[in-house]
């Protein structure tokens, strides 16, 4: 690392952006568990489905008995309010990261980009010293109090939402989002009974003029964000954007995680000025007795693991997205290489997936109804993507060997319409998926996809 | 800086917009609260009420039965049942709201039109002369129970007359039976009139899940796809480990009325898409909806074609034998009439939902 480049990382910056996030990552953790469970969604997402769509690589990831699944959110939920509180900080952010991506890797069908990126900032907590000032960890022990924290424990969090923005605003550059305006012309007039701005829904440049807006916004945004100069600006528009899509689509809390994330980029003397407004709560905590920074050299010693874990970290997120360019055909028909990219709201995508069933010793044909096996939202993820057509033609074979079919073989006729082109078969029919092992290689029985 | 980015975005969006005019867009937007006022008001409302209406005469005729247990007054409410089922198959798609589940209560498809029915729950209901119709046995309860009653098996209607003479238990599980399916339709009938569920159903115009929109939608799908699944598929055998057809299995067996309230259903659905009025008048509907987005007059096309298929396909089904024999027997029209259902399903189920932009589950979908 050239000298110029280590020394700016690990300048002295104030700790109060950092304290900040942790509340604001634990607040929004603990409410969006809260939601989750009060909405049913563990009982609908892990309890009651017969099976579940596995992550390749981390098939082996189980759901637990009912009471237990409920203790893992209870449990989240415990250490993201432990995250906000800055209390056994340590812990509490392992056990946050451990639980949050236990539950996503759980079932595939429920894969969220947001969900995603709350994983790698709860990843990326662990090692920051958010708990060194305002918390309960400083009230307990003093001595941990540091005012002056290294850049990077920062810039880490302000690189991780780059990232996500502007892979966001870098997959929209594409002929269907930016000349034909899809799918936002199909989303937008579908909004158009939204107060206040619902009659701009109606005219007929807005998709375009949203698409466009939207690529450059994502594209940009952490540039001005960034910018002292601009900053309060571009925070006034992440505030409309955000809340704009959350009205127009069902994201859940997503919005509100950008909201509050985005903060991280404003200046630690706005963030002491925040810290102080609420100091009649917060100061008699953590900020009596004035402490000096006897320990500031504790962060400061470079960490042999830490250090290269997070270059590789970063490395593998600005990499790991352009491995699409090495499969053929389309990647939104394909969606190889589509997951963990940022690739968000890009398209408008649905299936329909008759599966058939074959009995090797009868010669019998059945078709399955897929709905005895999955609940709404796994059939329709399942529907538009191979690698979950594949897992569960091969649920279905052990299945029905269970039932007496004798050495059954699978096939499915998938119709996939894609930004409102006229559905079309998304993978050979013929083929037997019994037969087919998933695996990072192309999928050459997925059909090519032609535009109409 | 900011200046030059605004005028970018103006020529831009100036080109993009001049381009895309060029196709057939949708011009201007749909009204969806007129669609579902529509759908409420000449639609939705009128089926349950004829419905009601027709449940109360079949009361009627039931009654005149128990008092008079003869073959002459058993066909009468053969056929009053037969003009019943009729009614519900025009109901039979609107499962939501007050015809949705709440608590231990089931939807109504569920509570009246459980199919088939159990006929050893329901002998021996009738012999030990107890039952409750609020449990889970709804394959004891409903239209097709009844049918089993008044239809029986492979008996003569003086033999079956005959039996409700000569048991007032069986009279009475009739009559119960009867007016538990009055009593649910008319609870339904009043959620949507007097319990202003209507209002309700109109003024929630969005697309998101919980609307009104999606809520008809849905069930319009699902209960299309409970033709193929259910009421031609499985007795037919269709079904993976199914070693064989099962003809018993079909809706509607023992008055052999399937092909007439299959073809009754069908028709709800066709008119539901249409916007569909009782006395033949289109109205705005899904149909008129989709012509007004993005790929829409094409799947309409395409969803044209292929009812005009599907309905030839229903016709060649000979009316002469009942379902349940030709599913053994020669099955071929019905053989078709499945192809032409299962080639459907993809216009209705995800095309017709991407285009429209309804979500079909409550789970959050991926943020921007």
């Amino acid at each position: 690392m050239p000298h110029s480049l280590r020394s700016w990382l690990t300048q002295p910056v104030g700790i109060a952006p950092l304290a900040t996030l942790r509340v604001v990552l634990g607040a929004m953790l603990v409410f969006s568990t809260v939601r989750f469970v009060a909405l049913g969604w563990v009982d609908d997402h892990y309890l009651c489905p017969d099976f579940h769509f596995k992550y390749y690589g981390f098939e082996w990831v189980e759901p637990l008995p009912g009471w237990a699944m409920y203790g893992v959110h209870g449990l989240l939920i415990l250490s993201s309010l432990f995250v906000m509180l800055g209390l056994y900080y340590r812990l509490a952010a392992v056990m946050q990261f451990l639980l949050f991506t236990y539950i996503e890797l759980i079932d595939l069908t429920y894969y969220l980009n947001h969900y995603y990126f709350v994983s790698l900032v709860c990843l990326l907590l662990i090692p920051a010293p958010a708990n060194r000032a305002y918390s309960l960890d400083v009230r307990r022990n003093p001595a941990l109090r540091l005012d002056k924290v290294p850049r990077w424990t920062i810039f880490i969090f302000q690189l991780q939402l780059g990232i996500v923005y502007f892979y966001a605003g870098l997959w929209k550059i594409n002929y269907d989002w930016l000349i034909n305006a899809l799918p936002l012309r199909i989303w937008v007039p579908a909004n158009d009974q939204l107060p206040l701005i619902g009659w701009l829904f109606k005219w007929h440049f807005t998709p375009w003029l949203f698409a466009w807006i939207g690529m450059l916004y994502d594209v940009t945004i952490v540039f001005w964000l960034a910018w002292s100069r601009t900053r309060v600006w571009a925070y006034l528009t992440v505030i409309i954007f955000h809340t704009l899509t959350g009205l127009m689509f069902q994201i859940g809390v997503f919005p509100l995680v950008m909201i509050g994330a985005t903060l991280i980029f404003f200046s630690e003397q706005w963030h002491e000025r925040l810290w102080t407004i609420g100091r009649w709560t917060v100061r008699r905590w953590t900020m009596d007795p004035p402490m000096s920074n006897v320990h500031r050299s504790n962060v400061h010693r470079p960490l042999s693991i830490v250090q290269p874990s997070i270059v590789l970290f970063f490395a593998f997120q600005l990499l790991f997205p352009w491995r699409y360019l090495l499969y053929p055909g389309n990647v939104f028909w394909t969606e190889e290489g589509y997951r963990f990219c940022f690739r968000v709201m890009l398209m408008e995508k649905a299936g329909t997936a008759a599966f058939f069933v074959k009995d090797a010793r009868t010669g019998r044909e059945g078709e399955v109804v897929n709905s005895d096996f999955l609940n709404a939202h796994q059939e329709k993820q399942m529907a538009m993507q191979p690698d979950m057509i594949l897992q569960f033609a091969h649920f279905l074979k052990q299945h029905y060997e269970k039932q007496g079919v004798a050495d059954p073989t699978v096939r499915a006729e998938v119709y996939v319409t894609l930004n409102g082109r006229p559905s079309q078969l998304l993978i050979d029919p013929q083929v037997d998926l019994t037969k087919i092992r998933d695996g990072w290689s192309h999928k050459t029985w997925i059909t090519e996809y032609s535009y109409q | 800086m900011k200046q030059r980015i605004s005028y970018l975005l103006i020529c831009l969006s100036l080109i993009a917009s001049s381009c895309g005019s060029k196709k057939n867009n949708p011009t201007d937007s749909f009204d969806r609260q007129a669609m579902l006022t529509h759908y409420a008001d000449e639609v939705i409302r009128p089926a349950y009420s004829a419905l009601a209406f027709s449940l109360s005469s079949l009361e009627t005729s039931v009654n005149t039965f128990n008092n008079t247990p003869e073959e002459g007054w058993l066909t009468q409410v053969q056929t009053v049942w037969k003009e019943s089922y009729r009614e519900w198959m025009r109901a039979v798609a609107y499962n939501f709201g007050p015809a949705g589940e709440e608590g231990l209560r089931k939807s109504l498809v569920e509570e009246i039109g459980t199919f088939p029915a159990s006929e050893t729950k329901v002998d021996s209901f009738i012999q030990n002369g107890a039952w409750n119709l609020n449990d889970f046995n709804r394959d004891a309860r409903g239209f097709l129970a009844v049918e089993y009653l008044i239809f029986g098996k492979n008996q003569s209607p003086a033999e079956i007359a005959s039996l409700f003479a000569a048991d007032a238990n069986r009279r009475t599980y009739l009559l119960a039976l009867v007016q538990d399916i009055r009593q649910r339709v008319t609870a339904v009938n009043d959620g949507w009139n007097n319990q202003n569920y209507r209002n309700e159903f109109v003024e929630n115009d969005g697309t998101d899940s919980g609307s009104s929109t999606s809520a008809l939608y849905n069930e319009f799908v699902r209960s299309y796809e409970a033709i193929k699944n259910f009421k031609l598929g499985l007795p037919m055998g269709k079904r993976p480990g199914q070693l064989g057809p099962e003809p018993q299995l079909v809706e509607a067996y023992y008055s052999g009325q399937t092909l007439p309230m299959m073809k009754a259903h069908l028709q709800t659905i066709e008119d539901i898409w249409r916007g569909r009025t009782r006395s033949g008048f289109d109205g705005p509907g899904f149909r008129d909806y989709l012509e007004t987005v993005q790929g829409g007059p094409e799947l309409i096309t395409s969803t044209e074609a292929q009812l005009t298929a599907l309905k030839n396909a229903l016709n060649a089904v000979p009316e002469t034998s009942a379902v349940s024999e030709q599913i053994s027997g020669n099955n071929a029209p019905l053989e078709a009439l499945y192809v032409e259902l299962s080639k459907m399903t993809r216009f209705f189920k995800s095309d017709m939902s991407s285009l429209l932009g309804i979500a079909i589950t409550y789970s959050s979908g991926d943020g921007d």
